[in-house]
């Protein structure tokens, strides 16, 4: 490790910080989806390795944190992962309690961050031991876990009725694809084929609107007022000042349980753990201040775990962070492969290394930065980002990404996965149920008893 | 407010479709531009290349179009 080297790292977390400070603030975008092609153009781009853990990490730290703040702010949630908080975050901003929850927020992510590192640190090391014996089985573990992800999630029966499906559209487009020529045989397109999961939602909207009943039904005759408070936050930035010793001791041990259970959907987790931590308080507004600290807490810890525990010790993505917004870390053709990638090429030290500065970098900037400037960054985002010029960035991306990876036909490929992927979750089958059928999918037709 | 002005929602927030065709059609020609003109041998300078095109159409569209959101700033 150089000094140069180092700089690079800094200088890749603060551009992740500029990058998901401002994408965070988008009202409504999708962690995977901002994470994982942003990541992946990183990767492909052939930046070293290191720096290429050092971006994404800063950039989970940053967006978990500044995805909560327009909850507080103007009642939009900035993605997945902060809409546990909406409920009790609307109600301290009725009680005009906002600038206090923002920093709340923040101080809820520091400690989930210094909670989480050493812990997932700790049990990734642990785990390590068993590395060798658990990636000999990967291919049978993406399948057990897109049936226990199946299992877990809100449409349990169609979620398994999917997983065969799928593997057939997966491996159908493969064929097609060798069969004409277009990608060597035995290369298996996976990038293009992701994102359309990734952006199925969103394609079945685009196309519902072509469909007239259904289109009706998305017009909106009024635009949304959002109103800004103009809150002065000078005061202290101190954490052990913003929260309560109580606040402290609950938001410390849910960030500290979720690290054994890295392998459940971080959503989930956030849920149970916050509302279980503030349930037990009296006063409404003690308690949702106690649940905002605490899911600040945890959407870092299981975002920190999540990547942290299966690049260390597995070096296969085994839990809904690394196979969604991390998945470029572990296979991205030709960079990364699933026998190749980070885990492979960094030893033990430069993978700490790499996570600590991510992470550090990420939230000391981010916790000054929430804390001070919220109010501003927010009204610039609203003002001057529409969210037509949102979608349409998304949309050139994967068309881009679609016609690299196999050509012009696959852009119609990736549209079928979209279309697919995107009925499928609608009706209740989780992102990680195919992210893992993609990854199980050769291995599930290679065994299937035709 | 006009046919043609028709606002829908999509992924959480509201659109213009006219303002989203003419966005969409812009990322796609910038996304497009930048891969021809980057040589077509080296994958790797592609992506750069159609990269670069699809953000600086973001950047044309962000300039263009007006966000479809009321923004009222407020002493709290």
């Amino acid at each position: 490790m150089n000094i140069i080297l180092f700089i690079q790292m800094v200088l890749a977390a603060i551009g992740a910080v500029f990058i998901y400070t401002l994408i965070g603030f988008i009202p409504g975008t999708d962690e995977t989806s901002v994470l994982m092609p942003i990541t992946l153009s990183v990767v492909l781009a052939g930046i070293p390795p290191i720096i290429v853990l050092t971006f994404f990490i800063a950039a989970i730290v940053t967006l978990n944190l500044t995805n909560a703040i327009p909850t507080a702010l103007v009642g939009l949630p900035g993605g997945v992962m902060s809409s546990p908080m909406m409920e009790f975050s609307l109600f301290l901003k009725d009680k005009g309690l906002s600038p206090l929850v923002i920093k709340k927020m923040a101080a809820g992510s520091l400690i989930g961050v210094l909670v989480s590192l050493p812990t997932s640190l700790l049990l990734a090391n642990f785990l390590s031991s068993y590395s060798e014996r658990i990636s000999t089985y990967a291919p049978l573990l993406f399948l057990i876990g897109s049936i226990f992800l199946a299992l877990m999630g809100r449409n349990k029966i169609l979620s398994l009725l999917s997983i065969l499906p799928l593997s057939l559209l997966f491996m159908g487009l493969r064929y097609l694809y060798w069969g004409i020529g277009i990608v060597p045989e035995g290369t298996n397109v996976t990038v293009s084929f992701f994102l359309g999961i990734t952006i199925g939602p969103l394609v079945l909207s685009l196309l519902s609107l072509l469909n007239k009943t259904k289109g009706q039904s998305m017009i909106r005759n009024e635009i949304k007022k959002i109103i800004i408070p103009k809150y002065i936050m000078v005061d202290t930035l101190n954490p052990f000042k913003i929260m309560t010793r109580e606040e402290i001791k609950r938001a410390c041990m849910a960030a500290l349980i979720v690290n054994f259970l890295f392998v459940l959907s971080p959503v989930g987790l956030t849920i149970l753990f916050g509302e279980l931590a503030a349930n037990r308080v009296q006063d409404p507004i003690d308690r949702a201040n106690t649940a905002i600290a605490t899911m600040a807490s945890l959407t870092q810890s299981t975002y920190l775990s999540g990547i942290i525990i299966p690049l260390i010790a597995i070096g296969i993505p085994l839990s809904p962070i690394a196979i969604g917004p991390g998945a470029a870390l572990f296979n991205a053709p030709p960079v990364f492969t699933i026998n190749n990638n980070l885990h492979h090429i960094l030893d033990k030290k430069e993978l700490i290394i790499g996570i600590i500065t991510g992470a550090v970098l990420a939230i000391g900037t981010t916790y000054f930065v929430a804390s001070k400037f919220a109010t501003n960054i927010s009204t610039f985002v609203l003002k001057r980002i529409p969210h037509e010029a949102v979608l349409s960035l998304f949309i050139s991306f994967i068309l881009l990404l679609a016609y690299l990876d196999a050509g012009l036909i696959n852009i119609f490929g990736v549209l079928l996965i979209g279309i697919t992927s995107g009925t499928l979750n609608k009706m209740g089958v989780s992102y990680g149920v195919q992210f893992m059928t993609l990854y199980a999918a050769p291995w599930i037709l290679e065994k299937f008893p035709y | 407010m006009g046919t043609n002005k028709e606002m829908v929602e999509i992924w959480g927030d509201i659109v213009e479709i006219r303002h989203l065709l003419i966005s969409m059609a812009i990322s796609n020609i910038s996304t497009i531009g930048g891969l021809l003109l980057a040589p077509s041998n080296n994958e790797g300078k592609q992506l750069f290349f159609g990269l670069m095109g699809s953000l600086i159409g973001f950047v044309i569209s962000a300039l263009f179009i007006k966000p479809k959101r009321i923004v009222i700033s407020k002493e709290g």
